[in-house]
């Protein structure tokens, strides 16, 4: 599903280079549950932002779904996130003069489903995260919990087969923070894959599998 | 309530409609200033135009003149006199000529129930209303081709002379006395503008048939030839064959352009054309600058609308937004922005226009208000303005919008 090889990344600050990723190779099945962890400054980060095609490699090939992505334009990088990625971030990011329903929708119309397509899916899925009585309501009506549960119903507005979750319950308190976590757990049981980022053991132990950064690398 | 692209846009602008509110008005004012410009300055120059033709439309007027060169052994210095049988003479060797009319006038006592003033008195024919815009009030007419052949004592007089002699009442039919001798008004000239002439606007002129007056006049000459040629682009022909046929008569250089005093209103129309065209371009430009200063504003205010919203873009762009539609958002909402502001200000200035043109003008002397008060607004001006701002839109939007879609998506998710 998700394959690194020799992923280097390299920002250039001021003169002199930052490795932020060193020789990254991994392998993410489908319908994995991975977390990943690690101090900050590892490279967790880069690593989500490279899976989630939001920022591309230095150097190393990216097959996703067993094609490269390197090369590909704006654009069609913007159809993957699209399509095959849902993002769920620490703090929410849905837009802030848009309602529940709008947020929602806003995949859906990027992908060009129609109106009545629309409609539906965005009653499903805010029916699924318990917050369809809500949907007229904006972000800052909400609290943080409501919040993540219509962001994770964006990320899962074109169904798809990956959820990368940045923190999801960073900025929750344990009882929402418990809610997510319920929810992406049925949403792998669903045959989901799920890549997320925490530096929260008891978190990452509801994962099947941890991987960790240190340096750039994988420990 | 279904959501579409541009329908979100236009929700997520109105949302922040008050940060735009400064640029709106200032786009309003800009509209305003093009708009007023261009009306009044079409005004103005249809005004000028107006009474630039009120002395008559497309004219050649030819006068005797004297000669300044020496031509077939006669010396220069000679007085040039035509005289009546010159028209017909004229008319029948030029097939450039649509229409011609002889003039002679005097100045002589015109008098009515016991008033009495001084006027020019004019001698001419019926084609004189067509050359020189001779338009009678209604229940009048002008003189007509009977009143020439009968030597009928009938008279066409001005607006002034009208109330001169007569007040507030109806002259037609009733007498007066040129000179003498009883004429019978038929028409009183219809008010209008006129700023070229001699002898005086011709408001204050009397108009009797050529033959009569030819009766009560002593001298054998005639004063002035009006020539109406059947194109605009004859003119410059018609004026040197006229030159040609006469110095023959007459015995001058037809190159010698003293001989003939010719005023030719086709040649000064054109110049005259050219300044008026000049000032609407002029006045054009400067309300165009003057927008030009609301569109910087507007670039400016989405400069800091995309800063603003980069992390708006970032997740936008994060659940998959194209370039393309980063792009749209933002030139339609330079494009919201504009039409708001222009809107308010299409519909002052509209109504600006026609309230000013209310305004009751004065044909009587060269008051600058007849000039200033009668704005136009033409459909061309208002295609003339969609074309400003359409231009101004998509200068004043592309650029912010294109910096808005070329952002990195991490830098502009983690933006603050």
């Amino acid at each position: 599903m998700i394959e690194f090889r020799g992923i280097k990344k390299i920002y250039q600050m001021g003169g002199h280079a930052l490795e932020a990723l060193r020789d990254v190779s991994l392998n993410i099945g489908k319908g994995e549950f991975v977390s990943i962890m690690g101090p900050s400054g590892s490279g967790k980060s880069t690593l989500m932002n490279i899976i989630g095609c939001l920022d591309t490699p230095s150097e190393g090939e990216y097959y996703l779904e067993g094609r490269n992505v390197a090369g590909l334009t704006f654009d069609q990088l913007a159809s993957i996130r699209n399509r095959m990625l849902g993002f769920v971030f620490q703090n929410f990011n849905l837009l802030p003069y848009a309602t529940a329903w709008e947020n929602v929708e806003l995949p859906l119309l990027f992908n060009g489903k129609n109106a009545k397509k629309r409609r539906e899916r965005v009653a499903e899925l805010l029916k699924a995260v318990g917050l369809l009585d809500w949907k007229e309501h904006r972000p800052s009506e909400l609290s943080g919990g409501e919040q993540q549960r219509v962001a994770l119903a964006r990320a899962l507005a074109n169904d798809p087969p990956i959820i990368l979750a940045d923190e999801p319950t960073g900025n929750l308190d344990s009882h929402s923070g418990e809610e997510i976590m319920g929810l992406l757990g049925k949403l792998w049981k669903d045959g989901r894959t799920i890549v997320m980022v925490t530096h929260d053991d008891r978190i990452a132990a509801r994962s099947e599998r941890t991987i960790r950064l240190f340096d750039g690398q994988v420990a | 309530m279904n959501l579409t692209l541009p329908r979100f846009f236009l929700n997520e602008f109105r949302k922040r409609r008050k940060k735009s509110a400064l640029i709106t008005f200032a786009l309003f004012w800009g509209t305003l200033s093009v708009l007023l410009l261009l009306a009044f300055g079409r005004g103005m120059t249809s005004q000028f135009r107006t009474s630039f033709s009120g002395l008559g439309e497309n004219l050649i007027m030819i006068s005797g003149g004297q000669t300044s060169r020496v031509h077939q052994g006669l010396p220069k210095g000679r007085r040039i006199r035509m005289v009546p049988t010159d028209v017909q003479y004229l008319k029948e060797r030029i097939p450039e000529i649509a229409v011609i009319a002889p003039e002679s006038y005097n100045g002589w006592p015109v008098s009515a129930r016991g008033k009495e003033i001084n006027r020019q008195v004019h001698g001419t024919t019926a084609e004189f209303a067509d050359l020189r815009t001779q338009i009678p009030q209604p229940g009048g007419r002008f003189l007509n081709p009977d009143d020439v052949a009968k030597g009928r004592k009938v008279a066409f007089i001005g607006w002034k002379v009208a109330r001169d002699l007569f007040g507030a009442e109806d002259p037609v039919g009733q007498k007066i006395v040129v000179n003498r001798v009883p004429f019978t008004v038929v028409g009183v000239l219809q008010k209008k503008l006129q700023d070229s002439m001699y002898n005086g606007p011709d408001a204050d002129q009397v108009y009797l048939p050529f033959s009569s007056f030819s009766q009560i006049d002593s001298q054998p000459y005639l004063d002035r030839i009006h020539i109406q040629p059947r194109e605009i682009g004859l003119s410059v022909l018609v004026e040197e064959q006229v030159r040609a046929l006469l110095g023959r008569m007459y015995r001058f250089d037809s190159g010698d352009k003293y001989a003939l005093s010719i005023w030719n209103t086709i040649e000064d129309a054109k110049e005259a054309g050219a300044i008026f065209k000049g000032i609407e371009i002029f006045l054009g430009i400067m309300g165009a600058l003057t927008l030009l200063i609301g569109a910087v504003g507007v670039t400016n205010l989405m400069y800091a609308i995309v800063r603003e919203r980069t992390q708006e873009i970032g997740i936008k762009m994060a659940i998959g937004a194209r370039r393309r539609v980063i792009v749209q958002q933002f030139i339609l909402e330079t494009l919201f922005i504009f039409l708001k502001g222009t809107f308010w200000g299409f519909i002052t200035a509209f109504n600006l226009v026609h309230l000013v043109r209310l305004i009751p003008i004065s044909y009587e002397g060269f008051g600058i208000e007849a000039y200033l008060l009668r704005p136009v607004f033409s459909l061309e001006i208002f295609l003339i303005f969609l074309g400003i701002v359409g231009t101004l839109v998509f200068l004043s939007g592309i650029f912010p919008a294109v910096r808005a879609s070329r952002l990195n998506p991490i830098e502009a998710l983690r933006y603050e």
